[in-house]
């Protein structure tokens, strides 16, 4: 008996419906995520203008903190729990290939990674006046995918390491604590401080993020940290799916 | 006879090990078409291991599974799309709205749902009210309705039901086993495991019994009262002087509880 299959397409449009309308419904926590980056462009004005930071500075630690708050809080806790009520399960008994569920899952991620960078942009230009060359935010646009993906593949290594969902949300909460001090003393003049800091997966996306936004001062350090960049993306992820379950049971 | 063309179900010297723990030891059994096929153990006697590795959600270690024809490790997105499966523990995005999750799954299947299709389908599972209710706002009997609706949506081959009727009141249990010997009228095989045996010998044209991971017994739920009526052990458990499915499940099992 001939038994036919539904197309891969069909079934990708399907979960994304389904994912597209979950991120609708959690506007309220995805709106959460982009609070921290808004708080920042809004505090930090006055350092828009010091020789010192600049304008790449402020909007690149504001993308930064908003990548890691979607590729630990968001990503991380949505995956969390939907492993432990059985929603994977569901899917995994039928008919589509396994990287469909975790492709779905990631493209909604993208996007978010994308609204928040324009977000950031929108508020920077309106409330601090940042105008920056429309080469600088192109080329950020594309960076701060890059970046996002090394803090979606953390968030993978959380939640393949962790099976609980308290324990990876309260886990990825204080990964998420411990990245905002960093990008609050990470520039402190602290010569150890500044070298360690810098080369973190918080200081080497924030590096790349500023170059992105000005590209002319692109160097080899920024090459060295957009390597490191791919470097953490390609352990975080490896280790993610090598560690991760379908099911907590 | 019985020719494994014939089965829409055809599991052969399966085995499945967790670590260096065999949770399935060479469990062989088939089930035809148009017949409710139950399986029947202890806790942790390897029944869910069984229904997963034929769902595919776990590997087995050797011994072959083939569902409507297809072998699920050469063939696992035909096999899949033969089967509709019910889980023990099973949910939905909890943000989706009953129809959301219904348009979902047929989409998945391959299956277009149309406003119409939509609303004949809730109003066969009494749940015309509840379309946009989130899963979650659904009572227990109302979420296994809405779950055996997705379980059948696409009228598949075989259907496997892994405690189906846990947690139910005995209304929503004998509405039910209606439904399932309604999929079984279409023709449908299905696999159901219960720890209920009055379940199994009100639904189930045959069954197995399986412990510590093998099959230990095999055939009508009569045949088996029948063949093991005057056994010393049966009679030793059985109450009121009556051989029921239960004694002879405690007799061949034990009587020690699992965990």
């Amino acid at each position: 008996m001939e038994i036919a299959i539904p197309k891969t397409s069909e079934v990708m449009k399907a979960l994304l419906k389904a994912d597209y309308t979950t991120l609708w419904r959690n506007r309220r926590a995805n709106l959460m995520v982009l609070l921290v980056p808004m708080i920042i462009v809004f505090s930090w004005k006055s350092m828009v203008s010091m020789p010192m930071f600049g304008p790449a500075f402020v909007l690149s630690n504001a993308i930064t903190l908003g990548l890691v708050a979607i590729g630990l809080m968001g990503y991380t806790n949505s995956i969390a729990r939907d492993r432990d009520k059985g929603v994977f399960q569901r899917l995994r008994v039928s008919p589509l290939p396994l990287w469909t569920i975790m492709t779905s899952r990631l493209l909604v991620q993208l996007t978010m990674i994308m609204l928040l960078t324009i977000v950031v942009f929108v508020a920077g230009y309106q409330f601090d006046h940042i105008r920056m060359s429309l080469s600088g935010y192109l080329f950020t646009f594309l960076i701060s995918i890059v970046g996002g993906a090394v803090y979606l593949a953390l968030g993978q290594a959380i939640v393949g390491r962790i099976q609980n969902p308290e324990t990876v949300n309260s886990s990825a909460r204080l990964i998420y604590f411990a990245f905002i001090v960093v990008g609050m003393f990470g520039e402190l003049n602290v010569a150890y401080l500044k070298d360690i800091v810098t080369w973190t997966p918080y200081g080497t996306v924030k590096t790349i993020l500023a170059a992105g936004l000005e590209p002319s001062k692109w160097n080899s350090q920024t090459t060295n940290a957009l390597l490191l960049t791919l470097g953490y993306t390609i352990v975080f992820a490896t280790l993610g799916i090598k560690w991760f379950k379908w099911s907590t049971k | 006879m019985d020719t494994p063309q014939n089965n829409i179900l055809q599991v052969d010297n399966l085995n499945v090990y967790y670590g260096n723990f065999q949770a399935v030891n060479n469990v062989s059994f088939f089930v035809k078409q148009g017949e409710i096929f139950g399986l029947l153990g202890p806790n942790g006697a390897g029944k869910t291991s069984t229904l997963s590795a034929v769902e595919g959600l776990i590997k087995q270690q050797s011994g072959t599974v083939t569902v409507a024809g297809y072998d699920t490790l050469k063939n696992p997105l035909h096999a899949r799309a033969a089967m509709g499966v019910q889980l023990q523990a099973t949910s939905f995005q909890p943000e989706l709205n009953v129809a959301e999750i219904l348009e979902l799954y047929a989409s998945i299947y391959g299956l277009k749902l149309t406003q119409p299709l939509l609303h004949a389908l809730l109003k066969e599972i009494n749940l015309a009210e509840a379309e946009n209710k989130k899963f979650g706002q659904l009572s227990g009997g109302q979420q296994q309705r809405v779950s055996l609706a997705i379980t059948t949506i696409h009228d598949p081959k075989l259907v496997l039901l892994d405690e189906p009727t846990s947690g139910l009141d005995p209304q929503s249990r004998r509405q039910l086993w209606s439904r399932i010997e309604a999929i079984r009228e279409k023709g449908n095989g299905i696999v159901l495991t219960t720890h209920s045996m009055e379940e199994a010998e009100a639904v189930c044209d045959r069954i197995s019994i399986i412990d510590h991971g093998r099959i230990i017994a095999t055939g009508t739920p009569q045949s088996l009262i029948d063949k093991h009526r005057n056994d010393p052990e049966v009679i030793a458990v059985s109450r009121r002087g009556k051989v029921t499915l239960e004694d002879v499940f405690i007799a061949l099992t034990g009587l020690e509880v699992r965990a």
